[in-house]
């Protein structure tokens, strides 16, 4: 505990309605007996040094983040929860119609769009999941968005400029996440005309909160039950969730990182 | 994904060549939408984008994707088992569909389809009755919320009259006959409609801060007011034309100190119930008599035919007034004593306010009289306290008619304030 009762919870600022969850999460928690502040950050890299570095207590991450404190840590962290839509994530590789392709393999010599560098979704786990698939990724020609780097794909853009080059023909093909693809076609933004998606990658999961191995059970706990007490039905925590994309936390789990982990190690970018 | 399952489905859409983002979605949701939780939808299918995009949109809006399997050649039947979010079924509403009787259809009849509930719910706010309300929404701060008090029976039928009635102050009153009157007349003229415009102004002002409080469940009686409420701007619209119109006296009069103590007290009042009540049945009921008289004793027509449409329009103010406190006394017998207590706490207010508004009482005895003639002026001093005697009978008729005794009705009659309304 960095302030006798009172823990700090650390976020990523990555759009000002940031504030607003973190306030309504702060006043949820101290209803239920918790006293937190939030420390928010400018990107994942300084938040991991801050948890590690004993300035945070709790750190709502990335997979890349999350990921990073299990190996800093020796796998001693403490993961505390997610969210539903956290879980079973998968990417897509969306293409034009006119560009002829109805298969991975013939995306060798071609435009695909992928997001920052940071990007689970949209970059590190596509590329991985390619190598699986047996494509030799270096004969693709990737067209990059490194956008809002070290906010690790939080804020979308680098999926957005993804769909949008795709569309507009500076690229053939593109790798985002389903969350953003899925939004996108309910919100009737993709021309299905012009694009569709050919492969959808397996199953991987997203954010967590972490925390180091020494915050006190009792401490954990509380977090959790406070957490996990957060309703849909209930319209002072709906607006909270539908802020942050969920409609309900759930348990962790360390199952949904392993292709991560063989993608950074692969990619050699831990 | 790709595994044929077996579970049945209760309901199927046949998705053509749609993709997901190209109107599939269109035909799905509200397919799902009408399936209970945990009831399974096929969607068929010929696109093979849908085969990628249906199980993720399925993960993000919390549906189960069941799983495909191939029913002809590059035709898929896909499996969605609907989750436990979104919009619940509820019963559906009595009533049924409504029918238009001689090409007509009211206010009455669609209550009759979608009848008011006995409490509203705070979580269903603005939604119309009858709608299923998604949760989640905020609580609305909505304090009229009990049909025994907002909701009389007669208010759809009175909305439908109010409609019905409404006229034109522009072009319905016959502005030309209007002439300069005698020395005198012209004056009482500006001074009588000085005294209904500020007194309608309250009563556009006073119901007004009651129709947000109303929770929109009982929205009949929220439309009702709005009738009300353009019935008086419409009243002192022409009230103040007729006011400045005529000779060289013509104007608008004395606004009186014991008019604005009286209708002071009407808008700081916070029960509707008892604004119904003093507003309504009271001031209004007053005013009937008092609008009678006006037309009775006009000079010309058009200031009869302004009086004449004023009452017609305050009848069925005062009709609704009485129907609300008939209608809450029925249901809470305890309210008589709350009611008496109002005319007596108004009373206290206006205590020392003395009588009728001298330039008003004057005004109605020039009026009456038709000019300044001491022995025109002896008829028309006679004619007010007639007028005077019949306001209080009308009262006492009205009372009972509320539900008061004949002792009760006495009592709060003659504690009614000096200045009618």
């Amino acid at each position: 505990m960095t302030s006798g009762m009172r823990i700090t919870i650390g976020a990523v600022a990555y759009d000002p309605k940031v504030v607003t969850i973190w306030e309504g999460i702060r006043d949820h928690f101290a209803g239920a007996g918790l006293l937190t502040e939030f420390a928010l950050y400018s990107s994942y890299e300084r938040q991991v040094e801050a948890l590690l570095a004993g300035h945070v207590d709790i750190a709502w991450n990335t997979p890349l983040a999350h990921v990073r404190v299990r190996r800093r840590t020796d796998g001693t962290s403490r993961s505390l929860g997610m969210r539903d839509t956290d879980r079973d994530v998968r990417s897509k590789i969306i293409v034009r119609r006119d560009a002829g392709i109805t298969s991975l393999g013939e995306l060798a010599g071609r435009r695909l769009a992928v997001g920052s560098r940071d990007s689970t979704q949209a970059r590190i786990l596509p590329l991985y999941f390619l190598g699986q698939a047996g494509i030799e990724v270096g004969r693709i020609q990737l067209v990059p968005f490194d956008t809002d780097v070290g906010k690790h794909g939080d804020t979308g853009t680098s999926e957005l400029d993804v769909v949008q080059a795709v569309h507009e023909g500076r690229a053939e093909a593109g790798a985002i996440g389903d969350v953003v693809w899925a939004s996108l076609q309910a919100a009737g933004r993709v021309q299905s005309e012009l694009v569709e998606v050919i492969w959808t990658s397996p199953p991987f999961d997203h954010c967590m909160f972490d925390a180091l191995g020494w915050l006190p059970r009792a401490t954990a706990e509380a977090f959790e039950r406070a957490l996990f007490s957060m309703s849909w039905d209930d319209p002072r925590h709906r607006k909270l969730l539908e802020l942050e994309g969920l409609k309900e936390w759930v348990a962790p789990r360390e199952s949904g990182y392993e292709s991560l982990r063989a993608a950074l190690d692969e990619q050699g970018a831990w | 994904m790709g595994t044929p399952v077996a579970a049945a489905a209760a309901v199927a859409v046949d998705g053509g060549d749609l993709a997901l983002g190209g109107g599939l979605l269109a035909l799905l949701r509200p397919a799902l939408d009408r399936l209970e939780p945990g009831g399974v939808l096929a969607v068929l299918s010929s696109t093979r984008s849908v085969l990628d995009d249906l199980a993720s949109w399925c993960r993000v809006e919390r549906h189960e994707y069941l799983g495909t399997e191939e029913i002809a050649a590059g035709r898929q039947r896909h499996l969605i088992r609907r989750g436990s979010l979104g919009v619940p079924r509820g019963e559906r509403e009595r009533g049924g569909t409504l029918v238009a009787h001689d090409g007509r259809i009211t206010a009455s009849d669609l209550i009759a389809s979608v009848p008011f509930p006995a409490t509203a719910d705070p979580a269903t706010g603005f939604a119309p009755r009858g709608a299923r309300v998604e949760p989640g929404g905020p609580a609305y701060p909505f304090t009229l919320d009990r049909a025994d008090r907002v909701a009389p029976p007669e208010v759809a039928a009175l909305y439908d009259q109010a409609i019905g009635a409404q006229w034109d102050a522009s072009r319905d009153i016959p502005w030309q006959d209007v002439k300069p009157l005698p020395p005198g007349l012209d004056a009482a003229v500006g001074q009588i409609m000085t005294f209904l415009a500020e007194n309608e102004l309250s009563a556009l002002y006073v119901p007004s801060r009651f129709i947000a409080r109303i929770h929109p469940a009982y929205v009949e009686t929220a439309m009702f007011l709005a009738t009300q409420l353009n019935d008086e701007a419409r009243h002192i619209d022409v009230f103040l034309k007729r006011a400045r119109l005529g000779g060289e006296q013509s104007g608008p009069g004395v606004s009186s100190a014991v008019t604005a103590h009286s209708l002071h007290s009407l808008l700081v009042l916070e029960d509707f119930t008892e604004v119904a009540f003093l507003l309504s049945v009271l001031g209004e009921g007053t005013f009937l008599d008092l609008l009678r008289f006006i037309e009775r004793h006009a000079p010309d027509a058009a200031t009869a035919e302004i009086a004449r449409r004023a009452r017609i329009d305050e009848t069925r103010h005062v009709h609704f007034g009485i129907d609300h406190v008939k209608h809450a006394l029925a249901t809470h017998p305890t309210l008589y004593a709350r009611l008496e207590d109002a005319v007596r706490r108004r009373a206290a207010t206006l205590s020392g306010a003395g009588s009728v508004p001298a330039p008003v009482i004057d005004a109605l005895t020039v009026l009456a009289a038709g000019g300044l003639e001491p022995s025109k002026i002896s008829a028309g001093h006679e004619a007010v306290q007639e007028l005077m005697a019949e306001m209080h009978a009308s009262r006492l008729k009205r009372l009972t008619h509320a539900g008061f005794t004949a002792a009760q009705a006495e009592m709060i009659s003659s504690l009614h304030t000096p200045n009618f309304m």
